[in-house]
């Protein structure tokens, strides 16, 4: 209760201030007009100074509740730094298969979660790899390559172009550690809502926990990245180097692409329907073509592609990767 | 070419904000093109415009409505899966980041010698090039009995707004064990599979709130649209509710009684609680006042969608008679694109590439059980000729269907966005 009349204070300062600025306070002409307001206004805070007495009660409780609170909360951050420290320095052994052929799964964290089987994550990894690379040599695709993974900071990786939402949540300071990322891959769209990520998420624990320990092999300083690891070279349909060599005009592209647009959003909106912007052309070109023979399943893809000559889908590929 | 944006908003805003028609006479030298109507083909074919040409096109739209409530997905607002809300569509955007001038007003009439279309609040727009999409108007006495002063008690709800919002109100309130009866239109009309997919949505809502009710449909056509489909859903989600008389059955010779709410299907009356009638459908009435129809329909060349009867005008969407196309909201902001390409290219000389169109229609037939047809058009010298298409399967799992009900509403949001930016 001590503070509070100083808490008064403060209050009908700030008013004033407010008033201030929003009334033209230093100027003349509005003087006479600004005095009847504010004079209204004070009897007005007078009225809710007792208002504000009983609040001050409960402020002052809940300040109490809120540095209990910030105490557990440190707390537990701590006990997670410590378990992420302990649970970082197995990697090495990891990596190295002799040594460690099976490595027990490690408890992470306080929140109980555990690194999995990574060769089992290997597998599960399979349904990533269209997008994201990882290993030796990896680079940025229609995902952003994955080494290093743990530790980064969201939407950070240079040369990446990420969704607003997911460098917003990165300057905000998400950071990609076992929770994060558990949460994350178990509903992308759920911890970053409008990430350009156009997966429905893992939604078994076990997959999950699995994969985690897959990408942890590659998160250690580099010399340790396993050397074999495949990145996704292996292209779903094999093109000629001429057809992958043509370079695609984008005015064409910009009419063709006029067509994918009833369904797919250009801002990389993707609820339902994927987001097509800003994937490498060749990437694009090959999903394409794979469409195109029947590769890939999709009715209306494959109907759309089956009518693009190879220019034309180098245009469309062309005019995408750099849309705005 | 990009449009910078920035460099829109203050004629946007400007132009927004002048009254109606007096301002377009004292036009600078630009081209001007005229929209008429602000729906899946005219506000397609007006932000293509405005974007594509970058400031070098005056764009209009004239349209009388301020909110655009689609049609696509009005039935799965009767069905309880999609809110009023989402189905309107304001056009400031396309004011405000585009620069379009746009009017809220009626085109009452074209005179296509002086190049200009006059409106309901007086004054007359010109244009070097006009589009029209006016979507459809009835053919009166289609449905003996029925005009459109019996609209309240009967209500079409085939354009969108306020009729869907009736309908919705009508079916909410039936008696329980109560009877709907659906007049089915004769073909060709709106969206072929939308007369069944809001069967099976008043079919989803009455088993929830209404299970002993009966639906009726009398339908004047051997066949229609997904018809495989539809009737094994609706054997599989609401057996025993819904019966349709065909043509073998009299479905073709309906009258109805507005004031007694019955309806006679080939000589025997039905008391009914709802009576939702589709009549038969024509172009938009400004299409036969310009003088652009031939039958009920406008008949246009699908390699630019211009008129087959003059030159300096383009129509779209469902007014058309374009050939193979289905009259859809895909379908129009399809033909939009070859439109506005094809303007572009006439009034500035942007590069003009051969058309191709394309259509899906996706429907949905109770929760989470979606399905689509679609195929892929291109133009020849005598109509827009489907080149291939497909159909979703009988007997297809959940999981696809659910797939196929989730990317309906992608295209949803995609679609619209396409219109209002
Ligand atoms: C129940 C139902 C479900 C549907 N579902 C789908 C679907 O799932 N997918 C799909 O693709 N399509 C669907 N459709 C069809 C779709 O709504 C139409 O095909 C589409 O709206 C046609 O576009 P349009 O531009 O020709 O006409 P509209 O979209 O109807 O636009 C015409 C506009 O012109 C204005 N106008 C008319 N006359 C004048 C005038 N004289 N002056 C100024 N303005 C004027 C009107 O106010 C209106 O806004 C459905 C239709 C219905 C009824």
């Amino acid at each position: 209760m001590a503070n509070t009349s100083g808490m008064f204070l403060s209050v009908i300062g700030g008013a004033a201030l407010v008033l201030g600025t929003a009334y033209g306070w230093t100027s003349r002409n509005y003087r006479a007009s600004e005095l009847d307001v504010l004079t209204d206004r004070l009897a007005q805070l007078e009225r809710s100074n007792a208002d504000l007495a009983a609040k001050a009660d409960e402020t002052s409780a809940l300040e109490a509740r809120l540095s209990e609170l910030e105490t557990e909360l440190a707390a537990a951050l701590q006990a997670a730094e410590d378990a992420k420290q302990a649970a970082m320095q197995p990697v090495a052994a990891v990596a190295d298969p002799v040594l460690q052929p099976e490595p027990d799964p490690v408890i992470a964290d306080a929140t109980g979660l555990e690194f999995g089987d990574p060769s089992r994550g290997e597998q599960v990894f399979a349904q990533c790899r269209s997008c994201h690379q990882i290993g030796q040599g990896a680079e940025d695709r229609i995902g952003p390559h994955l080494n290093g993974i743990f530790g980064r900071r969201a939407g950070v990786h240079d040369g990446f172009r990420y969704s607003d939402d997911m460098a917003m949540m990165g300057a905000d300071g998400l950071t990609w550690e076992i929770e994060t990322l558990n949460a994350y891959l178990e509903n992308p769209k759920a911890l970053v809502s409008r990430t350009r990520m156009n997966f429905a998420g893992l939604k078994d624990p076990q997959e999950r926990s699995d994969i985690l320990a897959y990408l942890r092999q590659f998160s250690a300083s580099p010399q340790n990245i396993p050397e074999a690891a495949p990145t996704a070279q292996a292209r779903e349909v094999e093109l000629s180097p001429e057809v992958l060599a043509i370079v695609g005009d984008t005015d064409y592209g910009e009419y063709l692409a006029s067509e994918c647009k009833t369904c797919h959003q250009q801002d990389g909106s993707d609820r339902g329907i994927p987001s097509i912007t800003h994937w490498p052309t060749e990437d694009f070109v090959v999903a394409m073509h794979a469409y195109k023979r029947q590769i890939r399943p999709h009715p209306v893809m494959q109907m759309m592609a089956a009518r693009l000559s190879d220019e034309e889908i180098a245009a469309l590929a062309a005019y995408f990767a750099e849309a705005e | 070419m990009k449009l910078n944006r920035r460099a829109f908003v203050g004629t946007g805003i400007a132009a927004a904000t002048l009254s109606a028609p007096m301002v377009h006479a004292a036009s600078h030298g630009k081209p001007k093109v005229v929209v008429v109507g602000g729906g899946a083909g005219g506000a397609t074919a007006a932000r293509y415009i405005a974007k594509d040409s970058a400031g070098e096109i005056d764009v209009t739209l004239i349209e009388p409505t301020r909110s655009y409530y689609t049609c696509f997905f009005s039935n799965l607002y009767l069905g309880g899966f999609w809110d009023l809300e989402n189905l309107s569509h304001s056009y400031g955007k396309l004011a405000s980041d585009y620069g379009i001038n746009v009017v809220h007003d009626w085109a009452t009439g074209v005179d296509r010698d002086a190049k200009t279309v006059s409106l309901a609040g007086g004054g007359a727009v010109p244009y070097d090039r006009l589009i029209l999409s006016p979507g459809i108007d009835f053919v009166e006495g289609s449905v003996p009995g029925w005009d459109l002063s019996a609209q309240n008690a009967m209500p079409h709800a085939y354009k969108g707004g306020s009729q869907t919002e009736l309908l919705k109100t009508q079916i909410m309130a039936m008696p329980e064990g109560g009877t709907y009866v659906m007049v089915a239109p004769p073909n060709p009309y709106r969206c072929p599979p939308g007369p069944y997919e809001r069967i099976s949505m008043v079919a989803h809502q009455l088993k929830a709130n209404n299970p002993t009710a009966k639906i009726i449909i009398a339908d004047p056509k051997e066949k229609f649209s997904k018809q495989g489909l539809f009737e094994e859903g609706w054997q599989k989600h609401y057996p025993g509710m819904i019966t349709r008389i065909g043509p073998d059955f009299g479905g073709e010779n309906v009258t109805v009684d507005p004031a007694a709410m019955t309806v006679d299907i080939d000589g025997e009356v039905v008391k009914a609680d709802v009576v939702n009638v589709i009549p038969a459908q024509k172009a938009g009435l400004i299409c036969d006042a310009a003088g652009l129809t031939e039958g009920n329909w406008a008949p246009v060349d699908g390699h630019t969608m211009v008129s087959r009867l003059d030159e300096n005008i383009h129509i779209l969407g469902d007014a058309t008679n374009q050939g193979d196309m289905p009259k859809s909201g895909f379908s129009a902001n399809s033909q939009a694109k070859v439109a506005a390409m094809a303007v572009r290219g006439a009034l500035t000389g942007s590069r003009v590439f051969p058309a191709k169109f394309s259509n899906t229609c996706w429907s949905l037939i109770a929760t989470d059980d979606g399905v689509k047809v679609g195929a892929a058009y291109e133009p020849n010298d005598e109509k827009i000729a489907s080149v291939s298409s497909f159909v979703s399967q009988t007997g297809e799992d959940a999981a696809l269907r659910k797939a196929t009900y989730e990317e309906s509403i992608g295209w949803y949001e995609g679609i619209t966005a396409d219109m209002f930016g």
